[in-house]
C-alpha cells in the first residue's frame, strides 16, 4: 500500500486536531462545576443555611429544566468554618484540584478578604457576598463581582433614612469592636460628618461589655436624636435596647440587618423595647403596606412554602444564593462557554438584570453591582417568613 | 447619671471580685492559678438559663442544680488538669492543662448550648431597668453573701480550718494526718460553685454565653492581681474598685479606650505594688 501526499497530510492534520475536538466535545459535555465555599458549621453558620437553600434551589431548578446548554450544574461545597485559613484551604482546593468554573463565597468579608487574591491570581470568576468596600477593585480583582450591597450602600441607606426620613440632626454611632465593626464605624461617622450631621457620640464597643448604660447615657446627654448600630452581636443590641428602655427613651435604633435576628425577641427584658428599632433590608425582601412582597418575591415564596422552611433564616440569604447560581448559569447560557473569560465579559455587560434579590448591573470598571435604591429600611421586630415590613416613612 | 454608673459598677465588679475569690480558693488549695476559673463563671449562667429558663424547673431547686453541676466541673479540673502536674508545679505545666481545659468546656457549651447568647430568665421579677434592678444588686448580695459565708467556713469550722493548713503548709498538714487529696478536691468543688455564683448571679447582665468565660477569666484575674495573690477580702475591694472604673470609664471615655483604662491602672498599680494593695511581699529565707 503506497502513501500518497494528500493522505499523509490529511491524517496528520486529523491526528494533530483530534485531542483538540476531543476536548471541546468533553467541555460541552462536562458539568459547569460551581465552587461553593461557605461557613457551613460554627458560630457564623447561620447566614450559610439561607445562602445555601437558595444555591442548592436554583441548581435543581435549572438541572431539572435540562442543565445550561444540556450541561449539569455540579455545585461543589466545601466547609470554611468562618476561618479564613480554612477558606484559603478551600478555594484552593476548589481551584486547583477540582477545576471548578466559577466560585460563589465565602459570604463573610473576614474569609473574602484572604480568598478573592487567590481567587484572582487563578482568574476565577467569582461572585462576592460581602460588604467591605476594599473587597472589590476591578483593577486588582478583575474576576471579583460584588452581588449583595457594599458597607456603603448600607450605610447609605441608613443615613438616608436618619436625614431624611426621621429628620434627625444628631446621631449617635456605635459598633462593635470587630474587625467589621471598627471599619463600619469609621466609615459611617465619616459619611455622617460629610452629609452635614452632628455625631454626637461615637463608640467602638466590646461585644461582650456587660453593660451599655453609660454609653446610652452619654448618648442622651448629647442630645443624639438616631443610635446608629453596627454590630452583629444579637446580646450588644439586645442590652443597647434594654438600656434604652431603662432609660426612659424611646429614641429610634437603626442600622446593621442583625438588629432583626430572631435572638434579639429572646434577649430584650419586654417584647416592646424592640419596637422603634429599624435594620437595613431590601425591597425585594419587604412587606409593603399591604402587607404583600413585591410580586416576584411572593411568586418566589409560595412556590417554594414547605419545600423548605423560610422561618429560621431571612429570606434575601435565599434569594441571593439563587441569584448567584443563575447569575454563572445565564453568562455559560449566553456566551455557550464556561471559560473564565466569556464568563467575566458577560458579567461586564449586565446592566439592571432582575434577580429576585436586587438588580445588578455591572461594568469593566464597577463591579458594585447591586442597585443602591433596592436597599431600604425595615422594622426590625416583624419578621415573617424571612422578610420585614418596610420602615415607616417609604412610600 | 452617678446611680446608673455605680449601680452596673458594683453588680460587674461584684461578678469579677467573685471570679477572683474562685481563683483564690484553687490556689490556696493547690498553688495553681487554674484558669477555668472563668468558665465556671460562664457555666453558672449557662446551667442557671437552662434549669430554670428551658427546663422551667422552679428556681430554688434550679439553683441548687446549677451551683451542683458547676461544684462537679470544679472537681473534674482538679482530677483532670491540676492533679496530673502537681508535681512540676516549678515548671508551670498547669498553665497549659488548666487553660486546654478551659477551651475543651467553652468548646462543648457552644456546641451543645448555643453559639448566641441565650436569656437568663428574671429570677425575682423586681425592678424595670433602672439602678434597683435585681440583675444590678443580685451579684453584689451574692458577693458578699460569699464572702461572710468563707469567713465563717475558715473561722468558725473543723473542715475550714483544715482548708487553711493545706493552704499555709500542705506537707505539715499531711504530716498531721489531714487528708490533703480529699481536702482539695473539697477546695476545687467550693470554687466551682462559688466561680457558678458569680454567673448565675450575673446572669441577667451577662446572659448565658458561651464566650463569657474567656472575658470572666481575664478580668477576674485583675481583682487577684490588686488585692494580692489568695488574700479574698481583697479580690472583692479590687473587683468592686475595677467595675466601678471600669463603668467609669465607659462613660467618660467610651468604647475600647475604657478597656485600655482599666488596664493602664492595672499595669500602674502594679508597678507600685507587685505584690498588690493588700498582699504581703513573700518572706525571704535568709
Amino acid at each position: 500500500m503506497s502513501l500518497t501526499r494528500r493522505a499523509l497530510v490529511g491524517t496528520s492534520a486529523a491526528a494533530l486536531a483530534a485531542p483538540a475536538l476531543i476536548r471541546s466535545a468533553r467541555a460541552e459535555a462536562e458539568p459547569i462545576r460551581i465552587g461553593w465555599l461557605a461557613t457551613f458549621t460554627g458560630p457564623l453558620s447561620s447566614p450559610t443555611i439561607g445562602f445555601d437553600r437558595g444555591v442548592k434551589y436554583a441548581a435543581e431548578q435549572i438541572n431539572a429544566a435540562g442543565g445550561v446548554n444540556g450541561r449539569m450544574l455540579e455545585i461543589i461545597s466545601r466547609d470554611t468554618q468562618g476561618d479564613p485559613t480554612k477558606a484559603v484551604n478551600a478555594a484552593q482546593d476548589v481551584i486547583s484540584r477540582q477545576k471548578v468554573h466559577a466560585i460563589f463565597g465565602p459570604v463573610n468579608s473576614g474569609e473574602l478578604l484572604a480568598t478573592t487574591p487567590i481567587m484572582a491570581r487563578a482568574k476565577v470568576p467569582s461572585l462576592v457576598a460581602g460588604v467591605v468596600n476594599s473587597l472589590i477593585d476591578p483593577a486588582k480583582f478583575p474576576n471579583a463581582f460584588r452581588v449583595t450591597p457594599s458597607n456603603a450602600q448600607w450605610d447609605g441607606a441608613v443615613l438616608n433614612y436618619c436625614q431624611n426620613i426621621l429628620k434627625a440632626k444628631k446621631v449617635t454611632i456605635m459598633a462593635d469592636a470587630t474587625g467589621y465593626g471598627t471599619s463600619a464605624h469609621d466609615d459611617s461617622v465619616a459619611s455622617f460628618k460629610k452629609a452635614g450631621l452632628d455625631v454626637v457620640y461615637d463608640a467602638v464597643i466590646d461585644p461582650a461589655q456587660p453593660d451599655v448604660t453609660p454609653d446610652m447615657l452619654r448618648s442622651k446627654n448629647a442630645g443624639a436624636e438616631v443610635i446608629v448600630s453596627w454590630t452583629v452581636s444579637s446580646g450588644m443590641a439586645a442590652r443597647m435596647m434594654n438600656a434604652r428602655a431603662a432609660l426612659n427613651w424611646d429614641v429610634p435604633i437603626a442600622g446593621h440587618p442583625a438588629l432583626g435576628t430572631g435572638e434579639i425577641g429572646k434577649l430584650v427584658n419586654k417584647p416592646e423595647y424592640w419596637d422603634k428599632v429599624y435594620q437595613v433590608g431590601y425591597r425585594s425582601c419587604s412587606y409593603g403596606a399591604d402587607g404583600k412582597l413585591p410580586k416576584a418575591s411572593q411568586e418566589f415564596v409560595d412556590s417554594v412554602r414547605g419545600k423548605f422552611p423560610l422561618q429560621d433564616t431571612s429570606l434575601w440569604w435565599i434569594a441571593s444564593g439563587v441569584d448567584a447560581i443563575r447569575l454563572i448559569a445565564e453568562a455559560v447560557a449566553k456566551t455557550g462557554s464556561s471559560d473564565s473569560d466569556k464568563i467575566i465579559g458577560y458579567w461586564n455587560t449586565l446592566q439592571m438584570w432582575p434577580g429576585l434579590y436586587g438588580h445588578y448591573s455591572f461594568s469593566p470598571t464597577d463591579h458594585n453591582g447591586f442597585l443602591g435604591t433596592d436597599v431600604v429600611m425595615s422594622k426590625a421586630n416583624t419578621a415573617r417568613e424571612g422578610a420585614f415590613d418596610l420602615a415607616p416613612g417609604y412610600a | 447619671m452617678l446611680a446608673a454608673i455605680l449601680a452596673a459598677g458594683l453588680a460587674v465588679g461584684s461578678i469579677y471580685a467573685l471570679i477572683g475569690v474562685t481563683y483564690n480558693i484553687m490556689f490556696s488549695a493547690s498553688r495553681v492559678m487554674s484558669f477555668t476559673s472563668g468558665q465556671l463563671g460562664m457555666l453558672g449562667g449557662v446551667f442557671g438559663a437552662l434549669c430554670i429558663g428551658r427546663l422551667h424547673i422552679p428556681i430554688i431547686p434550679g439553683f441548687v442544680l446549677a451551683m451542683t453541676g458547676c461544684a462537679l466541673v470544679g472537681l473534674v479540673t482538679e482530677i483532670v488538669a491540676v492533679r496530673p502536674v502537681l508535681k512540676a508545679l516549678d515548671q508551670h505545666l498547669y498553665v497549659l492543662s488548666t487553660l486546654g481545659f478551659a477551651l475543651m468546656i467553652q468548646t462543648f457549651t457552644a456546641i451543645e448550648f448555643s453559639t448566641e447568647p441565650q436569656p437568663f430568665p428574671h429570677l425575682l421579677g423586681i425592678g424595670q431597668g433602672g439602678p434597683l434592678d435585681e440583675k444590678f444588686w443580685l451579684p453584689v448580695v451574692a458577693c458578699f453573701a460569699t464572702i461572710i459565708g468563707l469567713e465563717l467556713l475558715y473561722r468558725r469550722t473543723l473542715v475550714g480550718r483544715a482548708f487553711l493548713a493545706i493552704a499555709e503548709d500542705n506537707f505539715a498538714a499531711r504530716a498531721l494526718g489531714l487528708p490533703e487529696r480529699n481536702l482539695r478536691m473539697a477546695s476545687f468543688a467550693l470554687a466551682g460553685a462559688v466561680g457558678g455564683l458569680a454567673g448565675f448571679s450575673g446572669g441577667e447582665l451577662l446572659l448565658a454565653f458561651f464566650a463569657n468565660g474567656a472575658t470572666l477569666n481575664f478580668l477576674g484575674f485583675v481583682p487577684v492581681a490588686l488585692g494580692g495573690l489568695g488574700n479574698n477580702r481583697g479580690a472583692v475591694i479590687g473587683g468592686l474598685a475595677l467595675g466601678v472604673f471600669q463603668q467609669a470609664a465607659n462613660f467618660l471615655m467610651g468604647g475600647v479606650f475604657a478597656g485600655v483604662a482599666v488596664f493602664a491602672v492595672f499595669i500602674v498599680v502594679l508597678l507600685a505594688a507587685p505584690q498588690g494593695l493588700f498582699g504581703s511581699p513573700p518572706a525571704r529565707r535568709v
